[in-house]
């Protein structure tokens, strides 16, 4: 699975299997103690978090009630 | 505003259904996921709480299109909580883009099946919100028959997943014939289930074909 960031793909991959380890082998078994994949998931987090700004994406519009303020946006003008 | 709910059973023990929504995607019944991406992700009080962000595409007719905007990658942020002690897994989605139109809420909760804990129960909900559209009663049924239809390709991908762990166990262990026939009878059991849910959805796609093609015609007298 791609990461929204092509450059995170790589750091994505290693962090998702050390994820799926820990999170069968460990968590699921009792072992709550996330520091396993830290190292890994700062270095992704990083990444994506460079990505989502590139890319303009608001993580917490959703939080935002826009619908029926000025913030709201519109449908596009068509041309007449 | 409209509500859409669904139940679901997984022969499958809940750990193992709770591992296979971690690799969900990607997988053949889901194309439009284009990406998933953790933004947060922490431990508290021994529950996984995880935010993500999903990509997908979302292809609309282009009549709809001019309503809700060009959009075509759409963003999704979902929450979700992992509680190992109590074996409760919560996702709550929501979609960022269409945020100026239409809110899509979505949460799936997985349980171990009350009466059999080798089983697990899905139950899954779907708020859909529409302002400042014009067809808003329309828009949300459109969007509803959307979802049921992902959630029966959903269902199908987690079967999907399961299996593919399934075999890699069965590689690491060098699996006996014993291991081997259960699987199948599994399988044939999830397979008919699966048809049966895949009947109602298609009907419920064809009705909802149906009634943009009326609408498409200018045929108003049914709304």
């Amino acid at each position: 699975m791609n990461s929204i960031g092509e450059a995170c793909n790589d750091l994505k991959r290693d962090y998702d299997a050390c994820f799926n380890t820990w999170f069968s082998e460990y968590f699921l078994k009792g072992h709550t103690n996330d520091s396993m994949c830290a190292p890994l998931f700062k270095v992704y987090q990083e990444c994506v978090k460079r990505a989502m700004k590139d890319q303009q994406i608001d993580f917490h519009e959703v939080e935002k009630n826009l619908l029926g303020t000025e913030q709201e946006r519109k449908p596009p003008q068509k041309p007449s | 505003m409209k509500i859409w709910t669904s139940e679901h059973v997984f022969n499958h023990p809940w750990e193992t259904v709770a591992t296979a929504a971690w690799r969900k995607y990607p997988n053949p019944h889901n194309p439009a996921v284009i990406g998933t991406d953790v933004v947060e992700r922490k431990v508290v009080d021994g529950v996984l709480h995880t935010h993500r962000l999903v990509s997908s595409i979302w292809y609309f007719p282009k009549w709809a299109q001019a309503l809700i905007g060009s959009a075509k990658v759409c963003y999704a942020r979902e929450h979700s909580e992992v509680d190992p002690a109590a074996k409760n897994m919560i996702l709550r989605t929501i979609n960022l883009t269409f945020c100026r139109h239409i809110a899509v809420n979505e949460t799936l909760n997985y349980v171990p099946h009350p009466s059999d804990p080798s089983k697990t129960l899905l139950k899954q909900e779907a708020v859909v919100t529409v302002k400042g559209v014009p067809l808003n009663h329309y828009m949300e049924d459109l969007l509803a028959n959307k979802i049921s239809n992902n959630a029966g390709k959903g269902r199908q991908a987690m079967e999907w997943v399961i299996k593919k762990l399934n075999d890699e166990v069965k590689d690491l262990t060098r699996s006996t014939d014993e291991i081997l026939n259960s699987t199948k009878r599994s399988i044939d059991d999830i397979a008919s289930s699966a048809k049966k849910s895949m009947d109602d959805i298609s009907q419920k796609a064809k009705k909802s074909f149906d009634d943009i093609q009326n609408l498409r015609s200018g045929n108003f007298s049914e709304f």
